[in-house]
Parts: structure tokens; sequence; C-alpha cells
């Protein structure tokens, strides 16, 4: 019971530490205007500190990974068809024992395409063991490395960044460079170049009316054909037939998905360069 | 009548009712294979066109809204169903990574269960056994060939089809032509050569090996070209056709410039000497690992006016294709969703790769992405409206490569920024979407259609639907409670149809509820 809280806590805790733990020791969050980190997870560096694995753990882990996790991940954890790099991972990084990657092992990440795993405890274990192994092996490689660098994304040019997004790119019809103040404090390297591109947990507002006139209005929380779910002011789930009402989905980050099929890849890194001003 | 003479009589008897309808006797022949009857579904397309278009009606768009729950089975496994049962004698035979179920089509429960010994390699689905005679046949993930009595799941023999240890792996139902088990393995994650496998049936000696690329190590050329879908054959022209995958390295083309003959390809192989007659190439020098693996469908039908053997595919790379599968001609090419890695499409009708669009080290903008604007999920093709249906998924990725990923495998890294699902109806004739079924968020069902105008697939939320063919109006609707990743299919039981689909790891059965042994009166 107890430990099932705990899990429950730190896979609300998650999207947090991902999201804003600059460095590798796991801690309470920081404010987003903290001072960026020198060492950033994804080139080489101190290695992170973490529970020491048994061979057998490490091993046991490698099978494990290889049957349920390296089509996506990749065989070495770096990256496969669809899976994101595991040894540039934040929250690897942040994992003492365990109490960051279990929850995703055993919830998935379903936004993400990320199935959940219902594995024995210590199956689970034995692919934390492999998952650390593998960071620490290509953090503390020699010569260039494998994957995205941020140093890899440095071709555009902000200047031009800057009248694309002011001009063509139509972005100020939505931001500013104020409204978007900090977000590269925040946010670095591949994770600011897809965030920028397309932020996927924008939150959706509904608004909802029912057919005896009664309106609701807040976050989305489920969609499909038939049914349509939000939060209502309570913060309680609240879902209603799509033929019982009237509704209106207002997707903040619907532009993003139209400004794609017009980027140039030119134009995509001009304005990177100018998103990494905005700090 | 003596008792020879009666034995003898008795043995014709049964041959004869086994070949009307199986009844009892396991016998599946080449004829069954290529005319499976009404109440049967033998292969993984249900027959050898992959259409997935069945005859069955006596479910109708008046009448599906009806449907109520036969039974369903709980594999009780990780993961979800990716097979398509075959049914043969009122068993229905079906898989999930590591095993084999046998279970009674008319009540669902287990007959047996057939669990593979641990192997290292990728779990990532499988796709069904196959069956001839009282043989069925499933490729382990760690790519292995078994042959199995079918009445108790037995491993009568195992033989290796691909090296393991060296990267590959397997989830391929294979496809029987003939005295032809065809078999093949995916392994894109190291530089290996891709190959189709025929063999014996009876002993599980290999009859011939048809490679997609060169040795291991020629300069300049490609390595890949993995077979791992199930194909499908035309009994007249005596041809087998199989989509090939990606070349390796995956995301690095510099060090195989050209073409890369015979990845991301349609191939067209005589069964019987395993003799390659004619290839089509949908996505020439791939590198975004847009395999053309997705189900090559055949069809005869009018085309401008006059009587074609056609061949259709939905491809990865986003571009819906119809060639003449006699010769490989190309008849239509058009994109049926946003695509942006082309210059044009050459007169031969393949699209013209953009070099720009390769994978570079600060990143590429590409559509579709990896997963592609549709995958293995199967698509249904609908003789009497002309559509072809499609599991569509628009999307956007960045792709990046640089020289310190080398030239082995992967060789870069690519990351998937947006998508969605949409059922897309296309026009056979000229490639134009005629209507298009919003399904939510990448949907991993595949589509059936049926002759009396209903369309079965599955939407991103794991809703099962059935829509009108004609409009691609929903007539029908059940959430399965997992996420779907098979391909629907039909068939008749005692007299009545049956639609099967799978939603996470649980099997569903379907029925009209006057045909349902549920509303039976138990007998006296």
């Amino acid at each position: 019971m107890i430990f099932d809280r705990k899990l429950k806590v730190l896979a609300a805790c998650l999207p947090t530490f991902v999201l804003l733990l600059p460095h590798s020791e796991a801690q309470a969050p920081r404010p987003p205007e903290g001072p960026r980190p020198v060492v950033t997870v994804g080139s080489q560096g101190p290695t992170p500190v973490h529970t020491a694995y048994t061979k057998a753990q490490i091993d046991a882990g490698g099978t494990l990974f290889l049957q349920n996790c390296a089509f996506c991940h990749g065989k070495e954890a770096g990256g496969g068809e669809s899976g994101p790099d595991l040894t540039r991972s934040k929250l690897v990084a942040s994992d003492k024992d365990g109490e960051a990657i279990s929850p995703v092992i055993r919830n998935g990440r379903a936004e993400k395409g990320m199935p959940k795993f219902n594995l024995p405890d210590g199956d689970v274990t034995s692919l934390v063991a492999f998952i650390h192994t593998q960071q620490d092996k290509a953090m503390s490689q020699t010569g260039n490395r494998k994957g995205v660098d941020e140093a890899d994304l440095q071709t555009g040019d902000a200047a031009a960044g800057k009248r694309y997004f002011e001009g063509e790119g139509g972005c100020t019809k939505c931001h500013t460079s104020t409204s978007l103040k900090g977000v590269a404090s925040r946010f670095s390297g591949l994770q600011l170049e897809m965030r920028m591109l397309y932020p996927r947990d924008a939150v959706k507002k509904v608004s909802v009316k029912t057919a005896s006139g009664q309106t609701f209005n807040g976050p989305l929380v489920y969609q499909d054909e038939f049914t349509i779910g939000m939060k209502n002011d309570a913060g309680i789930y609240q879902s209603w037939p799509v033929r019982a009402i009237t509704f209106q989905v207002d997707n903040p980050v619907e532009e993003h998905v139209t400004a794609m099929s017009k980027y140039t890849d030119d134009a995509i890194h001009n304005m990177f360069a100018y998103i990494q001003t905005l700090k | 009548m003596s008792w020879t003479r009666a034995a003898q009589f008795l043995t014709v008897l049964a041959g004869s009712v086994a070949f009307a309808g199986f009844s009892g006797a396991q016998n599946v022949t080449n004829e069954i294979l290529k005319h499976p009857p009404r109440d049967s579904w033998p292969g993984f397309h249900g027959d050898y066109s992959g259409r997935r278009h069945s005859a069955l009606t006596e479910v109708t768009p008046e009448n599906v809204a009806n449907l109520t729950v036969a039974w369903a089975f709980q594999t009780q496994q990780n993961g979800s169903v990716k097979s398509t049962p075959i049914l043969v004698d009122g068993i229905l035979y079906f898989t999930m990574p590591d095993n084999v179920w046998a279970v009674d089509a008319r009540s669902g429960h287990q007959i047996w269960h057939y669990t593979a010994p641990p192997n290292k390699a990728f779990h990532i689905g499988q796709r069904g056994v196959s069956i001839l005679k009282d043989k069925l046949y499933y490729m382990s993930s760690d790519a292995h060939l078994l042959a199995m009595n079918a009445k108790d799941g037995k491993i009568l023999w195992d033989v290796v089809v691909a090296d393991s240890d060296k990267g590959q792996w397997a989830t391929m139902s294979p496809l029987i032509v003939g005295n032809h088990v065809l078999v093949g393995a995916s392994g894109d994650f190291d530089n290996l050569q891709g190959f189709l496998r025929s063999i014996d049936p009876d002993t599980g000696a290999t009859q011939w090996t048809w490679l997609s690329t060169p040795p291991i190590g020629t300069p300049n050329s490609a390595t890949g070209g993995d077979i791992w879908m199930t194909g499908t054959y035309d009994p007249d022209l005596n041809l087998v056709y199989f989509g090939t995958g990606n070349p390796t390295p995956t995301l690095n083309g510099k060090v195989r410039p050209g073409d890369n003959a015979n990845t991301c390809s349609i191939v067209a192989i005589n069964p019987d000497t395993g003799k390659l007659v004619w290839a089509f190439q949908p996505s020439p020098h791939d590198t975004h690992d847009w395999d053309a693996a997705e189900v090559p469908v055949l069809a005869d039908a009018t085309f401008k006016g006059a009587p074609r053997k056609l061949l259709m595919q939905a491809s990865r790379n986003g571009y819906f294709f119809v060639l003449d599968r006699t010769n490989g001609k190309n008849l239509v090419t058009n994109n049926f969703g946003p695509v942006n890695w082309t210059t044009g499409i050459a007169p031969d009708g393949r699209p013209i790769p953009n070099p720009a669009k390769e994978p570079a080290p600060d990143g590429r903008l590409i559509a579709p992405d990896e997963g592609g604007l549709t995958n293995f999920r199967s698509p249904s093709f609908d003789p009497k409206t002309g559509l072809f249906i499609v599991s569509a998924s628009p999307s956007y990725s960045l792709y990046f490569s640089k020289p310190a990923d080398g030239a082995y495998g992967w060789a870069g890294a690519d990351y998937s920024l947006w998508g969605k699902g949409v059922l897309e109806a296309i026009d056979y004739n000229t490639g134009k979407i005629r209507w298009s079924h919003e399904l939510g968020t990448r949907a991993g069902s595949g589509v059936m259609t049926t002759d009396s105008g209903l369309t079965f697939t599955g939407d991103g939320e794991g809703n099962f639907l059935a829509l009108d063919t004609a409009t691609g109006v929903t007539l029908w609707h059940a959430g399965s409670g997992g996420q779907i990743g098979s391909t629907p299919m039909t068939y008749e039981l005692d007299g009545h149809q049956v639609v099967l689909l799978s939603g996470g790891s649980v099997i569903y059965t379907w029925v009209l509820p006057s045909t349902s042994t549920s509303s039976m009166k138990p007998s006296k």
C-alpha cells in the first residue's frame, strides 16, 4: 500500500523532474529561472551517481531490454525505431535506484506511444541496472558521441530566425519574445527544438453546451468520436456522449501542425537559433 | 459388405466430408488455401489476394449496430495481439510472441497452449501461424521455423531460419504456396542481408533462398531489404509478391549510393524456382526506414476501360501505388497524406528522393515520420466501390545522422514530433481520396471490408468501429479496453457470420443476437 502510494507520488512528480532537473542529482525541482548548469546530460561529463548493480542484474536486464525495449530504444539504449536515446535521458540521470525509471516502465507514456510493461519487481530492477550501465558507458566514452548533441543544432542564424518569427513564420499571432522569455533557460538542445516545433504537452480546452443549455469550460482530458471528457471547475472529471451536446475544442498548438507543412529546414534552424536567445 | 470394403467406403466418405467442409479431419489442401470455404480463414490474409474482403453478408449496415459479444479470450500476456487467427475445422489458432493457442471457435475455450523456450531476440510482435494439411508453421521471435501438430501443438521439427545472435528476429506468419513454406526475418539494427526462404513443409529442408541485397561488405552497396510480412500469391501467374524492408545502414545513405535495388521494393518471385521475375521500388535510396513491407493487394479490375491484373500498395513512405502485376509496370502513384521528401515522381512511377531531405547532423523535418503514413496493419480493397481503405498516420518528425553515428545498423536518430490517425478511402483508378474518417491518435488496427458494404477497423483509443464502406460513416462501435494491434477477420460458424477483433491482449468474437448461443436455451 505504502509502496503503491510512493510510486504514485513519484509518477505525479515525474514530468516536473524531466523538464526541470538541470543536472544529475535528484533533488527538489529548481525554479526555472535558476542558472543553467555547465554539464548537461548528453555530453561526456561526470557520470551520474546511482546504486551499484551486480553483473547478474545487468546481464539479466540486457536480455529483458533486448526482448522488450530495444526495438524502440535501440540495442545499446541509444535510440532505435521511434524511442528516444536513454543514454541522454535526464530522467535516467536523475534516478538513483529505479525510483524514476520504474514508474515509466510500469505505466508507459501513452502520449508518446510507449506501452506499459507489467513485469515482476526483479525484472524491473534488472532493466534499471542495464539502463544505468548503458548511460554510464555512453557518458564515459571518449571522442565524438553518437546521437544528437546540443552543439549539432547550432547551424542557424538568430537574426534571420527573429525575422522569420516576426514575419513569414506568423509566430507573433500567438507569441511575443516577452511571452516566451525564459523558455531557453528551462529547456535546451533537442528538447527545446522539439518543443519549438510542437509543444506536445500543451493543454487543449473544451467548451461544452448541454441540451438543457448548461455550459462547461475546462481542460480537455479525453476525446474520441463518441465521448468528450474534461475537468470541470472543481477539478472533477466529467464526460458526455458527443451526440448529446455541442462542443468546441480550442487546441492552442494546432497552428504548429499547420506550420510544419510550410517550414524549410533553414527556417527551423534559424528560428531555433533565435529561440535559444530567449533566456 | 466385407470388413475391408466397409473400411474403404468409410475412408472415401471421410475424405469427401473433409473436402466438403473439413469437419473433424484436418487436411488443409492447397485447393482450400486457394479458395477458402466460408467457414474457414486458413491463412494470414484469409485468401491469397491480401484484400481482406469477405463474401459474407449476414452482418449488414442495417443490423451491425446489434452485434453482441459471443465470447472473449484473455491471453493474459503483456502487449497486444498482433496476429490474425486462422480458422480451420471450427478451431482458431493464434499467437503472441513465444505463445501459440488453439481455441474452440464456438466457446472460446482453450484446447492447447504452446509456450516457446526462453530466447534472446526482439519480442515486438507475432503475426500468426499458417497451416498445410495437419501441420501448423510458427516463426519464433529468434527466427526459427517450427512445425507443430495442429491437434496438440507438439513440435515436429524446428529449423533455424536466421541467426538471432547476429541481430535477426521474426514476426511473420509464413506464406504457404504449393509445397513451399515461405519465410523471412527482420534485422535492420545490423547490416545483414534480407532474404526470402522456401522451406519443405514435410522435412524443414531449405528449397531455395532469394537474397534481397549483395553480400555484407560489398563496397558502396546496401545490405538490408528484409522480408518480414506475409506476401500474396497469384496462382494463375504462379507469382508470389512480397514487400522488402529498408536498406542498411538505415539512416546513413552516404555509404550506399544509388537506388539500393530490391530494398523498399515490391518483388514478384516464382515460388518454385525462387527467381525474381520483376521488382518495383516505392522508395529508391531510402534513408527514413520506410520498409515497403505493406501488403501487396491483388485484384482483377477494370483500369481505364480494360480488365487488368492489378497490384496495389499503400506504402509506408506516404504513396499509394497501382501496378500491373504481370510485369510490375506502374499505373498510379499518388500520396495519401502529407509527404515532403521528394522532388517529384519519375516517369516510371517511382518517387524521386530529395537529397536535401536525407538525415543530417542538424536535423531535417520529414513527413511522414518513421512509423510511416501507414505500416504493417492490413488495408482492405472493396471491389464493389473500388475503394482501397487504409489506416493512415499523417505525421512529422526530425531525422538526424552525423559521422559519429557511423555506418552500421541504425546510424542516426529520429524523433516523431506529431501524428494522428485517419482512415483513408482511396479510389484505385486515380489514387485520389474519396472519403476520410478521423481516428484520433495514430491507430494500430488494420481494415476488413465485407460484401454487405461494411468496413471494420479500430481507432487510436481502442474503439472497434464498423463503417459504411460507401461513405465512411460510423454505424457501430465498442470500446475494446486496449490498444488494437491486429486486423479484423470474419468467418461463418454453424451457418452464421462471426466477426473477430482483438483489443490489447484480448480476442473478442461478435455475432448478431439472434444467432448467439447465449440466446439459445440449454438442451434438456
